[in-house]
């Protein structure tokens, strides 16, 4: 690829257009990038003045310090948990859904639009109704539990609550994945089912043999969507549990409450130096497990 | 034979399906997961607290309306709501303008080295968590704690922007640039009048996903506008649940009127939504 001829005569509107954009991201997206890396070797604080020492690779020799690493092992642990539940699930029951509503019924469009609603209500109002479901003292799932002869105080409980955030997780991704899949479905021509019938394979085969293998791509797009995602959310557990609650520690709520004490106000002694190494720690983590399965997905692509 | 065909394409079943009547169970079984959990809401925002606290599953015989006006004015909803139009329009307007300004050159090989562009549009996508280096970047500009500061940084978290506008603009012909130019056009006027209107469904997809991005932001807001006063509703409505912790009614009453103008704006918007996720996964 080179360039081609610019038709318009003088390039500075061009230059001048293109460089303010390039200028908006450079400046409040990709330098703040980069510089987490660079003040992951520092002792920054929240606060301006303060001065700012290297301290180079500290803040990563106290992420495994005898002292931290229980707490980051469990984020770990957590995070990984979070990531591959929500994904597999999501997708496995996203798959359903999409080769469920892609027959012919009525009102598809409608159903399809009330499966992808999670996504613009917003982790706030989601939060809030399903706290609102999973209520301890009185409510659907209280009610439910009840019939059983059992109580739970739900997010509050320390072995459910990671659970539950990775269950209302699932119920929000399951929308947008449904959608890829749909678009996946829609694209299979309807002369390999005739096919494949005129084969005389049976329903269960024509899933396996035909929609499958070719919806792959579409499995490769949702599973990488749905894992690197998944292993940066935290907005989630952040309304449901808390910023500090342990048992639905991720690394990501790590850095936040790392960083900023995890209430309103910034702490000027919070070494948000060390923060930033979480978030470098992280960001190789995602980096590896993408490039891992992105690369599995592919080579099972070209073997189906 | 046609008559033949005609039978054989409706009878020709996509993908296999064991019997009407079960599809149309499975379906009202995913609905339900969908929907209980949003009429529940809407259920207990019509009660009291203490019919909440009597029967919270039992069905609202009289409609408590006043639960949403205590929860306007409780929770200063106008305010916050006011604060997030705002925040949604400028952070919006500025994610798409500028991903038409990068997005239409680099797909039109109108600048040097466009796969360098490329490779920026797709880097874009994979960055690590920086809110740390955010709020220090606004701490040393002087712009913590102030609107323009939050809207410059979410605004210009373009995401996927650039790369559905390259690859919408390839469908505008090039002649028309060409011809345009001839006829005496200049660049910006040509983007203005000419790209923005022929690429108006991807810039509407663009706007949107960038707009429930910021109207649902809480972790931004909370570490980059300390001031109450300028918290966005999300934040606003996850301060009042804060404070009114058991109070059902009320927390769901203030819920819906957050949800309430998402919920009518996606009924006339979904399909440019769907259509726009579909499309940033095939860019």
């Amino acid at each position: 690829m080179s360039s081609s001829a610019f038709p318009f005569g003088r390039r500075l509107s061009l230059r001048l257009s293109f460089g303010a954009g390039i200028a908006v991201i450079a400046v409040f997206v990709l330098v703040p990038a980069v510089a987490v890396f660079v003040i992951s070797f520092t002792d920054i604080r929240g606060l301006p003045g303060l001065p700012i020492d290297w301290v180079g690779l500290d803040n990563y020799a106290r992420f495994f310090s005898a002292a931290k690493l229980d707490y980051n092992l469990n984020a770990l642990r957590n995070t990984l948990v979070y990531a591959v539940v929500s994904t597999v699930v999501a997708n496995v029951l996203a798959l359903g859904i999409a080769v469920l509503f892609n027959q012919r019924l009525r009102g598809r469009t409608f159903y399809r639009a009330v499966v992808f609603m999670p996504t613009i209500l917003g982790v706030t109002v989601i939060g809030l109704i399903w706290s609102l479901f999973f209520n301890p003292s009185a409510g659907p799932a209280a009610t439910i539990w009840s019939w059983f002869g059992a109580d739970s105080a739900f997010f509050g409980d320390p072995h459910l609550a990671l659970a539950l955030v990775i269950f209302v997780q699932i119920w929000i991704n399951i929308g947008v994945a449904v959608v890829i899949y749909l678009a996946g479905l829609q694209a299979i021509p309807d002369e390999l089912y005739e096919a494949a019938a005129i084969d005389g394979a049976s329903a269960w085969q024509r899933l396996r043999m035909v929609t499958v293998p070719l919806l792959a791509p579409s499995v490769t797009a949702n599973v990488l969507l749905s894992i690197v995602g998944s292993l940066q959310n935290y907005q989630l557990a952040y309304v449901l549990t808390g910023p500090a609650n342990p048992a639905t520690q991720l690394l990501s709520l790590a850095i936040y409450s790392q960083a900023f004490g995890g209430s309103t106000l910034t702490g000027a002694s919070q070494s948000q130096g060390y923060a930033a190494s979480i978030s470098v720690i992280q960001f190789v983590i995602v980096g590896v497990i993408s490039l891992l399965v992105l690369s599995y997905l592919r080579r099972r692509e070209a073997r189906l | 034979m046609s008559a033949l065909a005609a039978t054989r394409r409706t009878r020709r079943v996509r993908p296999p399906r064991p019997g009407r009547m079960l599809s149309y169970a499975l379906v009202a079984v995913v609905l339900l997961v969908y929907l209980v959990p949003l009429l529940f809401l809407l259920n207990t925002a019509l009660k009291s607290t203490r019919e909440f606290y009597a029967d919270p599953n039992g069905l609202a015989t009289s409609p408590h309306w006043s639960n949403f006006a205590d929860a306007w004015q409780q929770g200063d909803f106008g305010a916050y709501i006011l604060n997030s139009v705002l925040y949604t329009l400028c952070a919006a307007t500025l994610g798409t303008a500028v991903s038409l300004v990068v997005g239409f050159p680099v797909s039109r090989l109108y600048l040097r080295r466009p796969r360098l562009w490329n490779g920026l549009f797709v880097v874009l996508l994979f960055l690590p968590n920086s809110l740390i280096t955010q709020f220090q970047l606004l701490l040393r500009l002087g712009l913590y704690n102030s609107q323009l500061g939050y809207i410059l940084i979410i605004g210009a978290s373009v995401g996927v922007g650039p790369i559905l506008v390259a690859a919408y603009t390839r469908s505008i012909p090039r002649e028309l640039d060409e011809a345009a130019a001839v006829d005496g056009i200049g660049y910006l006027r040509y983007l203005t009048s000419f790209v923005i209107p022929l690429a108006k469904p991807a810039l509407a997809t663009v706007f949107i996903l960038q707009a429930i991005g910021v109207w649902n932001d809480i972790i931004l807001a909370t570490v980059l506008l300390p001031d109450r006063s300028k918290a966005p509703v999300s934040l606003g409505l996850y301060a009042f649940q804060g404070s009114y912790t058991s109070d059902w009614g009320l927390l769901a009453a203030a819920t819906l009127i957050v949800a309430a103008p998402l919920i009518a704006a996606y009924v006339f918007l979904q399909r440019y939504l769907i259509g726009g996720v579909v499309g940033s996964v095939k860019g």
